[in-house]
């Protein structure tokens, strides 16, 4: 497919056309001195100059917090209903090629046998425009987990900046391409336009993916002393999960009063002491390593082996995020070196 | 619901290729049937035994399960709670489920009453291959509240009794008082072709108690049921479990024989909600029933 190219100035056009369709425009945008994925209304809301926004785009997808049923509760009518899900279309400007990367990681959690529409809807009306980097931080560790920062997995469109602040626009997917030719006013058709070289991700020396997943594939050891020895200083306060592009895990809870209410589906994390514990008392990851350890398993082991889908696209957030600075990368260093 | 049936509920298993999501309605995997709450039996402190009937007549008429699946039960307002089905596929017409008042949503369940309306989800997991064990010798293995799952199993097979050989069932208890479903002990107790053992943990006999008195694994191992031709089940306090297993091994059961049922806590029932999973393997889709050998593959999560 030609390449097209989209002129800065002309992305306000685009976000008026949208919105005025009743669409969602996401992109990175300033909050409370951070740079979030967050919708705007108008091209100066947007952030250009960023690594990787603090939030991964998932809420989008799969919001935090979101009713499925709602309940009545009446002398003689008890009753629930399920909410229908009319999802808007959502593009999401500026995405990083890592965070795209883990859309396929969420909708193979989110479909395997019994199908989730809460997010296939959603799913399906986003449109992931990534804007490939051309700068990393001292987190980023796309290229050791096999991605790379102009990668276009899980993008429909991948944007890729030219010296002018304008982009080269490769169009990915065929909902990447409809997309381009609704909007043809705006994504033009000229060719030759050189863009930026993107950044230099060094490959973490020492860490080799083949031999984390080996080692872990092994039950034995499971049972390393080394597990409680990497994650002793972890705290389990949950960051890491809430800022990780493919955790996935939830709650199913009521609230509301004694007469109706709703039920919804929240965000929840493993590294809760509460996650798995059962009423008995019995909770089979009753201490922190070993819910560091299950995280740890789910991004190696569960993801690759089970979704065939990547468990951690190397966006760094949960190193930034972490209060005690547990860094995944060194504990993936530690296995690799591991007989 | 009155009018037209807007939305689908219950197993999620409803067939719908080719249609275009713009065109149909949402197919809401978490939506549970409603069910009535038609009988209560209190088995033992804090223990009941709930039998349900579905309100909708063709969820009634189609539904069907097989011994070992389980199922999301909903008090309105407190949430939902993962049981068992506590009855056998050979009684038609609804489905029992047994708890232990304990946390949020049981002790929701506890205050409903006959007439109530509650939900269900489900059946979900996979079941014991009942089928398999045709003309084969069966002992089953309970302690305390894991005989619910158990006794769909052991009702299946009596009203299967034909299909099978000897029907043992070693069941304990803490107390006399915590032995659920007394009167179907003393039914079975009752019956020429099976063999029952009761116990209880020591201090837990009445005076007028006539079982054994000791822990489950050690009262299994005096029952010395024969390994030949057989296929052990099992259920209880994960503690049980682990000390059943080594009973059975010194029986002469291989881990092939022996099938158990584990349940951990849940919230979806469906794969997704990340709790349930014992190192990579998900109880709740390839759960709950495994052999022994399986569960001596996976990771030490228990």
């Amino acid at each position: 497919m030609a390449n097209k190219f989209l002129k800065k100035e002309t992305i306000g056009k685009l976000i008026d056309a949208l919105t005025s369709e009743g669409s969602i425009f996401v992109a990175p945008k300033m909050d409370a001195r951070q740079v979030v994925y967050a919708p705007v209304s108008r091209m100066e809301e947007i952030v250009f100059d960023y690594i990787v926004p603090r939030n991964p785009f998932k809420e989008f997808l799969f919001p935090q917090t979101e009713p499925i049923a709602v309940f009545t509760i009446a002398k003689e009518a008890v009753d629930m209903k399920g909410v229908e899900v009319n999802a808007k279309e959502t593009v999401i400007f500026g995405s990083r090629p890592c965070d795209a990367a883990s859309v396929a990681s969420l909708r193979s959690v989110f479909n395997w046998d019994l199908k989730d529409e809460f997010y296939n809807r959603r799913e399906d009306k986003a449109v992931v425009m990534s804007v490939a980097c051309t700068k990393a931080d001292d987190a980023c560790f796309c290229t050791t987990v096999n991605l790379a920062p102009d990668s276009p997995a899980g993008s429909d469109i991948l944007l890729k900046e030219t010296e002018s602040g304008d982009y080269v626009v490769e169009v990915i997917t065929d909902k990447g391409k409809k997309f381009a030719e609704r909007f043809g006013n705006i994504f033009e058709d000229v060719s030759a336009k050189k863009a930026k070289p993107a950044a230099d991700v060094k490959r973490i020396k020492g860490i080799d993916e083949k031999k984390i997943k080996e080692w872990l594939k092994d039950t034995k050891n499971y049972e390393n002393p080394l597990w409680a020895e990497l994650s002793r200083k972890c705290i389990g306060c949950g960051a890491c999960t809430f800022a990780c592009p493919t955790c996935h895990c939830f709650d199913i809870v009521d609230e509301g009063s004694a007469f109706e209410g709703e039920r919804i589906k929240n965000w929840d994390a493993c590294q809760f002491e509460f996650f798995t514990l059962h009423t008995s008392g019995h909770n089979p990851r009753d201490t922190q390593y070993k819910r560091w350890r299950n995280r740890f398993m789910c991004k190696f082991n569960f993801y690759p082996n089970k979704f065939k889908s990547y468990g951690c696209v190397g966006c760094g957030r949960c190193i930034r995020v972490c209060p005690v600075r547990l860094d995944i990368t060194e504990v993936m260093a530690t296995i690799s070196v591991m007989e | 619901m009155p009018g037209k049936i807007r939305y689908n509920r219950g197993n999620g298993h409803d067939k719908r290729d080719g249609v275009s999501l713009e065109e149909i309605v949402m197919n809401n995997i978490y939506l549970p049937y409603l069910t009535t709450i038609e009988d209560i039996y209190e088995e033992a402190p804090d223990v009941r035994t709930f039998r349900l009937v579905f309100k909708d007549q063709n969820v009634r008429d189609s539904f069907a399960f097989k011994a070992g699946q389980f199922g999301l039960y909903s008090a309105f307002g407190a949430g939902e709670s993962t049981f068992c089905i506590a009855s056998s596929p050979t009684r038609k017409g609804y489905i029992q489920c047994t708890f232990r008042k304990g946390g949020r949503v049981t002790s929701a369940l506890s205050d409903l009453g006959i007439g109530d309306t509650m939900g269900f989800r489900g059946p979900y997991g996979n079941w014991f291959p009942i089928d398999e064990w045709k003309g084969k010798n069966i002992v089953f293995i309970a302690g305390g509240i894991g005989l619910p799952p158990v006794r769909s199993v052991i009702w299946n097979c009596i009203d299967r009794r034909k299909d099978f050989g000897d029907i043992t069932i070693v069941y304990g208890a803490k107390s006399v008082a915590d032995l659920v479903y007394k009167n179907e002990l003393a039914e079975w107790g009752k019956m020429s072709d099976v063999k029952l053992v009761q116990a209880v943990d020591p201090g837990g006999e009445t005076p007028d108690w006539k079982g054994k008195v000791g822990f489950v694994p050690t009262v299994l191992e005096q029952a010395a049921p024969s390994p030949n031709n057989a296929v052990a089940v099992t259920c209880g306090p994960p503690i049980m479990i682990k000390f059943v297993l080594q009973a059975l091994n010194k029986l002469g059961f291989s881990d092939e024989q022996v099938y158990t049922t584990l349940e951990n806590k849940m919230k979806c029932g469906v794969g997704k909600c990340g709790r349930c999973n014992v190192g990579d393997v998900y109880i709740c889709k390839e759960g709950p029933v495994y052999t022994a050998a399986a569960v001596k593959k996976m990771y030490n999560d228990f």
